[in-house]
């Protein structure tokens, strides 16, 4: 029946094969299934339609074809005998027609098609109504694309149209295959293609990370979750008017809005968004119904300030770069880029647009077109239907079920369409900033419901409440420390005294005494006397640094400083109130009464900054009064509590742990000094003095936890964790330890915020980020994006503070204080709120999860790195007890991921290569340390947190010793960059690039210092595929032919570049291979061509009888390069006499020579003197060509040796051609002495190898005769045969670049 | 201009509707040249064709102008003179 051409035995397209391998992956997968369903209003005739149906088939030849393995490669035959895959069902009498054809479809959907077998399509006709039909269809999409879709349908209604009214079709319009097939194999050899592979390459070289929503990756599953949706059409009529007001589309504003989300969503202002593209524009595939498509990546940059008209202009100018190289595959470019092998994405969210509304009738019966499946999806495709029937946009949300579930598609979809309906309303103009991603409901929920916590207070002081307590309790017990004890009477007394003699001092409200004393009951009764005195106390933390102290003391300038004794403090002109000696018995026993108000400061404790300089941090009374206040209204302390004091006072955690357990009568158990780092010591502490309450820093808590007489701390009643990220572990270990009876809390807040402002019960049996939950009493969050609009729940922004905790601000730093202390939008007028620079988001139960800092991100390779979740992990491992993760930078901007463990208490200990292995198999490679170090025990700071500063380096091995040789220059050189880039002295030929650390910025160094050394394409693709520089040789190789030239007559060194060509002739052994050192030390612009002797490959070529004729024959093939000077001649050794010999007769011949450069080379006159050189001359010769002096070889077997030990590369060279080089050399040497030297027109570039030697007669002046010009020379400090090795070719090269230089600008 | 009567086209009125739709100059779009590179695509191409059927009784196709994506090109196909 058919007259279409067939598609017999054809190759795949690049889009089938992007698809078979998709397949190949799992076989059994339906996901590449795609589906849709015509739903037909009106009378159906099914045997016209199954006619129809069989004649589009048969115009349809893409659609016939099964996919077989071939020989070479998968291909398409076409299938013989196809009989119609139609199934036809009247549900009219079904209790729901609708349902049942649609749980039909949904069943059939499900079925993946065999490729091999075939048809890769299938047909069903459902009559739903007496004028009411479904049709559907599901085909491969390894042999359709939307587009094409559209086309079968389009002919469909057109042939049921013409056969229904008993009239011919008009003719088929379809293509055919075969065209397709061609088309696409053209291109790939086209230079079109190789114009849209740099351009790809080009634009993604720095493999920016691709923001997705659910902030993870994972590989297509079997099926997706699809929620659909419509935007109002009001909306959809005002954003077709905002799209042609600024001429751009509706499909670019829905690009611009989506990018807008996904910024915002993600926390980032790059996003990159996936567009499916018809790629059928000026094709001969607009008329093939067949698998096109591709989708293109979208950079985009959103900034809170640009107008979404900006943006979209930013999309249309996007998408128009990228349609100029639309058919660049898009599997190609995670190729080239190397993220196939990492499985990491191109692109975030697709975007997948699809105008067109087929508007079929089939014999006037009008028709709506549902699409069930569009393919496979990998994270989410958003699918937008335009449809002319008035109902709106339709915006289907499909999602991969591995990484949505269907409520947070769901969530994510809803968000969008009142974003879009906010812009719709908004216009175009209006500033990005203005539109939050949240929803209306979402907002009051994060700035109001959450936010609840207002909370009358009495307006009390810090020091008020513990006044009143020691008048009721007098003889209670408040202090101990060691055997010492004071009560409640005897500790408001002794404070009073010294308060009395600081008021003599000048402390009073709102004057700073600062308090350096190391803990004791001294400090205790120190800081109450400051606050009774009517001060602010400023901690100066004993162990702190003598600098740091000197300089805390003059920025603070306080009244006096508190000491235990003279000595504790640098002196700095603020007057000493030393403890020991003094006597304070004469004052008054009596309260002060200062007339302190809740506004005035209560204490002053300085913080790190970011930038450096330590900023002390001004909070009042009326900050730490409520956070106390909530504190004992959450976790109610009582006269029979104790609470240990272990935190340092300079460390804002002391706070509470002082003034709390003084204001409602329980004891404080005061640590020894130091105590606060000896989990054993302080397991001791609790026990003995039967401490209920007492505070971690979650580092310190691991290391406390793997203390074996932790487990006896169960008469604990509360312990607190703030100051770091709390790992799930950590509680989890605290459950196993110290059992369900003790309450863990996990507390936040900036030392700006009154210690702390969220809190949450651990529970031991969670799983999950441990979150840092809810604001305390008077206290608001705010988790705001780069717009400081609100971020809805589960997504991460930047944490703000606000309420009566917030510090007045920065001790004498006006600036910074109102850079970190900004007014707060969502509060009364007047209000500020603090920020944090920490990430978090909001649970959906309105508590908070910490997510790290903003400002130190940590990101590598592109990808933000939670380092919790690797630490989490490797203390999964048994033999692990504590752990740590960081990115280390021992060599700038070369960022490595180092773990760090310690051994578990009676585990095996840690290994390092098993633990790695571990972490492979749970986490994305780019999560996997290079190096884990196990050590005793954790660095911690004078704070109890972990030293991050002070954790070792790791270092990296090679493997060079021992290893094979290099086989040629190129792996020489290869050899050479790769131990520059890594920072190690040697490289073995097929150490891997990534074993030895590499990273990928790393390797994009690599890649480019490849290039310009070698002029080699080369993209970081290839790097991956090829890690040695032995395999990248051979990659190179390949595609150069590189190897075939290595003992050509004119070797390019590096054929690229603008300048005008240096020529580099050999030294006695004849080989050049010596200059590619020269590459990396020129201007990469600099091409660099070597000259090699005749007769290296041991085949017997004649080698030349003179000098003169040696020369003649390199200006042959020079000039087979450069035909005419100017020309750029150099020469090592032999080399040197042989470039000025070329020199001359190039002069001679009419051209100009415009640089002659020689390295320690003599003329002939200088040697003539000297024996013709025997084998054992040419030995040396040849090891100095490699760069080494002959010290105790004597055979050539000692020799090779020597070259194989250094890792020369020509050790490799097969033995015709080592026993070729001796030939040479011998020649070479006889040649010299007979040649005579005629006088070359111009300057002389020298370069002497002037450490001593044995033939001390050797002098630059024997070249005076022959040169017309100067002789400029320059003293190189090393032997002959090191010229070209590193360092000394450093100097050479350094002199010889600025030469080249003013040669290029002459 | 009354909408019963159709004008026809003028390659000078061709390129000042493709610019409109591409929001450049007309003069800055050539006659000669792939319009994809541009900025045509499919959508601004179907917009083309609705103004061009409505306003000057264009019987082109889609796919007939997509398929030489040129304003020379398309001059014959929308029956303008030049």
């Amino acid at each position: 029946m058919t007259t279409a051409p067939t598609a017999a035995g054809l190759k795949l397209t690049a889009a089938q094969s992007g698809m078979w391998f998709a397949q190949a992956l799992d076989p059994e997968s339906p996901a590449q299934n795609t589906a849709e369903c015509l739903e037909i209003h009106g009378p159906i005739d099914p045997d016209v339609f199954a006619r129809t149906l069989r004649q589009v088939v048969s115009e349809a030849d893409a659609l016939r074809v099964r996919i077989v393995e071939g020989t070479d490669g998968p291909e398409q035959l076409e299938i013989s005998g196809l009989e119609l895959p139609l199934h036809v069902a009247d549900l009219r009498t079904s209790a729901n027609p609708f349902s049942e054809a649609y749980a039909w479809m949904h069943a059939d959907l499900a079925v993946p098609f065999g490729l091999a077998e075939g048809p890769l399509f299938a047909h069903a006709l459902f009559r739903v109504g007496d004028d009411r039909w479904l049709w559907y269809q599901r085909v491969h999409h390894i042999v359709m694309d939307g587009f094409g879709y559209s086309l079968l349908a389009r002919r469909t209604a057109e042939i049921y149209t013409a056969l229904a009214s008993g009239e011919t079709p008009p003719d088929s319009p379809f293509g055919r295959l075969a065209d397709l097939v061609e088309e696409d194999a053209g291109y790939r050899v086209s230079g079109t293609y190789d114009k849209d592979r740099r351009h790809w390459d080009g634009t993604f070289a720095d493999r920016p990370e691709a923001p997705t929503l659910a902030g993870r990756t994972a590989l297509p599953s079997r099926t997706f979750h699809r929620r659909s949706a419509h935007l109002s059409p009001l909306a959809t009529d005002q954003l077709r008017e905002l799209a042609s007001s600024i001429k751009a589309t509706w499909p670019e504003v829905l690009v611009a809005a989506q990018a807008l989300y996904v910024s915002r969503a993600t926390h980032t202002e790059e996003v990159v968004l996936g567009l499916p593209m018809m790629g059928r524009m000026g094709s001969v595939a607009l008329r093939v119904p067949g698998m096109v498509m591709n989708v293109l990546p979208l950079r985009l940059t959103v900034t809170p300030y640009a107008t979404f008209a900006e943006l979209t202009r930013q999309v249309v100018l996007g998408i128009r770069a990228a349609r100029r190289h639309q058919r660049y595959r898009y599997e190609d470019i995670r190729r080239d880029l190397g993220l196939l092998g990492e499985g990491r994405s191109l692109v975030g969210p697709l975007i997948n647009v699809m105008p067109f509304d087929y508007g079929l009738t089939f014999a006037g019966a009008r028709t709506e077109a549902h699409n069930l499946s569009a393919g496979p999806v990998e994270d989410l495709t958003v699918n937008v239907y335009d449809r002319t029937d008035g109902s709106g946009l339709r915006i289907d949300y499909d999602g991969n079920p591995a990484l949505y579930a269907p409520d947070e598609l769901a969530l994510h979809q809803s968000r969008f369409l009142e974003l879009l309906e906010r812009i719709a309303r908004t216009g175009p103009h209006t500033p990005l900033a203005a539109h939050t991603i949240a929803r209306e409901s979402e907002l009051s929920l994060v700035l109001d419901e959450f936010n609840a916590t207002a909370r009358q207070v009495p307006a009390t002081t810090l020091i008020g409440p513990i006044e009143d307590q020691a008048a009721r309790t007098p003889d209670a017990t408040a202090l101990v420390f060691g055997d010492t004890h004071l009560t409640y009477a005897e500790l408001n007394t002794r404070a009073n005294q010294l308060a009395a003699h600081l008021i003599e001092l000048g402390v009073r409200p709102g004057a700073l005494a600062a308090v350096a004393v190391p803990r004791s009951l001294d400090l205790v009764v120190s800081l109450l006397a400051v606050l009774k005195a009517g001060g602010a106390y400023l901690p100066l933390d004993p162990d702190y640094p003598a600098d740091r102290l000197a300089y805390m003391l003059a920025d603070a300038e306080p009244a006096c400083v508190i000491a235990d004794r003279a000595d504790r403090v640098p002196a700095s002109g603020v007057p000493v109130v030393a403890l020991t000696g003094l006597d304070t018995t004469s004052y008054t026993t009596e309260n002060p009464a200062p007339g302190l108000t809740p506004q005035d400061r209560a204490y002053v404790i300085y913080t790190s900054g970011s930038t450096g300089r330590p900023k002390g941090v001004v909070v009042n009374h009326a900050a730490i009064d409520n956070r106390l206040r909530w504190m004992q209204h959450e976790y109610e302390l009582g006269p029979g509590d104790r609470v240990l004091q272990k935190t340092p006072s300079g460390f804002d955690v002391s706070v509470w742990e002082f003034f709390w357990t003084l204001r409602v009568g329980a004891t404080l158990v005061v640590a020894e000094p130091g105590g606060h780092k000896d989990p054993a010591y302080l397991a001791r502490v609790i026990r003995e003095q039967a401490v209920t309450a007492c505070h971690f820093v979650p580092s310190m808590l691991q290391v406390f936890l793997t203390e074996p007489a932790a487990a006896s701390c169960t008469g604990l009643r509360h312990v607190f964790c703030s100051g770091e990220a709390l790992p799930r572990e950590t509680v989890r270990e605290f459950g196993r330890v110290l059992g369900p009876g003790v309450p863990l809390h996990n507390l936040y807040g900036p030392t700006e915020a009154a210690v702390d402002v969220t809190y949450h019960p651990c529970d031991t049996n969670g799983t999950g980020a441990v979150p840092i939950g809810r604001p305390v009493w008077n206290t608001r969050l705010y988790v705001l994006d780069a717009a400081l609009q609100p971020c809805p729940p589960g997504v991460s922004g930047e944490l703000f503070l606000a309420g009566v905790q917030l510090a007045d601000g920065y001790l004498g730093r006006p600036a910074l204080t109102a850079s970190r202390f900004v007014a707060d939008p969502y509060g009364a007028p007047g209000t500020r709120m603090y920020r944090t620079g920490d990430l978090a988001r909001w649970t959906a139960s309105g508590e908070i999860e910490y997510l790290g800092r903003t400002d130190h991100q940590v990101k590598l390779r592109g990808q933000r790195i939670e380092l919790g979740e690797i630490e989490a992990e490797l203390a999964k491992d048994a033999s692990v007890g504590a752990s740590g993760v960081l990115v280390r930078e021992d060599r700038p901007g070369d960022q490595r991921l180092v773990g760090y463990v310690t051994p578990a208490a009676g585990a095996a200990h840690p290994d390092p290569e098993a633990l790695r292995a571990r972490l492979a198999r749970t986490l994305p490679e780019h999560m996997v340390p290079v190096a884990i170090l196990v050590l005793a025990d954790f660095p911690l700071s004078p704070n109890g947190k972990l030293d991050r500063k002070a954790l070792p380096a790791p270092e990296f091995s090679t493997t060079a010793d021992g290893g094979r040789v290099p086989a040629n220059h190129r792996e020489e050189t290869l050899t050479r960059l790769f131990a520059e880039i890594l920072g190690v002295p040697r490289v073995g030929v097929d150490d891997a690039f990534f074993d030895l650390g590499g990273t990928s910025l790393l390797a994009a160094r690599l890649v480019a210092r490849v290039r310009d050394t070698l002029g080699a394409e080369l993209t970081i693709g290839t790097l991956f595929q090829a890690q040695t520089p032995a395999s990248l040789a051979a990659q190179l190789d390949a595609g150069n032919k590189e190897s075939d030239h290595a003992l050509d007559t004119l070797l390019p060194l590096r054929a690229t570049g603008d300048r005008t060509p240096l020529f580099a002739f050999h030294p006695a052994g004849g080989i050049s291979w010596c200059y590619s050192g020269l590459l990396s030390r020129l201007d990469t612009q600099q091409p660099v061509y070597g000259l090699q002797a005749r007769g290296l490959h041991g085949d017997g070529e004649q080698l030349p009888s003179t000098m003169e004729e040696m020369a003649a024959d390199y200006i042959e093939q020079i000039r087979t390069v450069r035909p005419h000077g100017p020309y750029r001649l150099i020469g090592w050794s032999v080399g040197g006499v042989l470039a000025h010999t070329v020199a001359v007769r190039l002069q001679e011949a009419g051209e100009k020579v415009e640089l002659l450069a020689l390295m320690d080379a003599y003329p002939s006159d200088q040697w003539q003197d000297s024996a013709i050189p025997a084998e054992a001359d040419a030995l040396t010769a040849l090891l100095r060509m490699a760069g080494y002096d002959r010290t105790d070889e004597l055979t050539r077997e000692d020799v090779l040796a020597t070259l194989h030990r250094e890792g020369s590369a020509l050790a490799g060279l097969p033995d015709a051609t080592l026993s070729a080089v001796v030939d040479i050399v011998v020649n070479n040497a006889r040649l010299m002495r007979a040649h005579r030297h005629r006088a070359f027109d111009g300057d002389l570039h020298f370069f002497t190898a002037a450490a001593p030697r044995e033939e001390d007669w050797l002098t630059p002046d024997a070249w005076a005769p022959y040169l017309t010009g100067q002789l400029i020379n320059d003293e190189i400090d090393c032997l002959h045969p090191e010229l070209t090795q590193p360092g000394p070719l450093d100097e050479v090269c350094a002199v010889l670049a600025a030469h080249l230089k003013e040669l290029d600008h002459a | 201009m009354s909408a019963t009567e159709p004008t026809s086209l003028t390659v000078d009125q061709i390129r000042v509707d493709v610019a409109d739709v591409l929001g450049e100059a007309p003069e800055d779009i050539p006659v000669d040249e792939n319009l994809v590179d541009y900025g045509l695509d499919s959508m601004r191409i179907m917009t083309l064709v609705e103004r061009w059927r409505r306003d000057h009784g264009v019987t082109a196709s889609f796919v007939d102008l997509a398929e030489q994506p040129a304003i020379e090109a398309w001059a014959p196909l929308l029956g303008a003179a030049s």
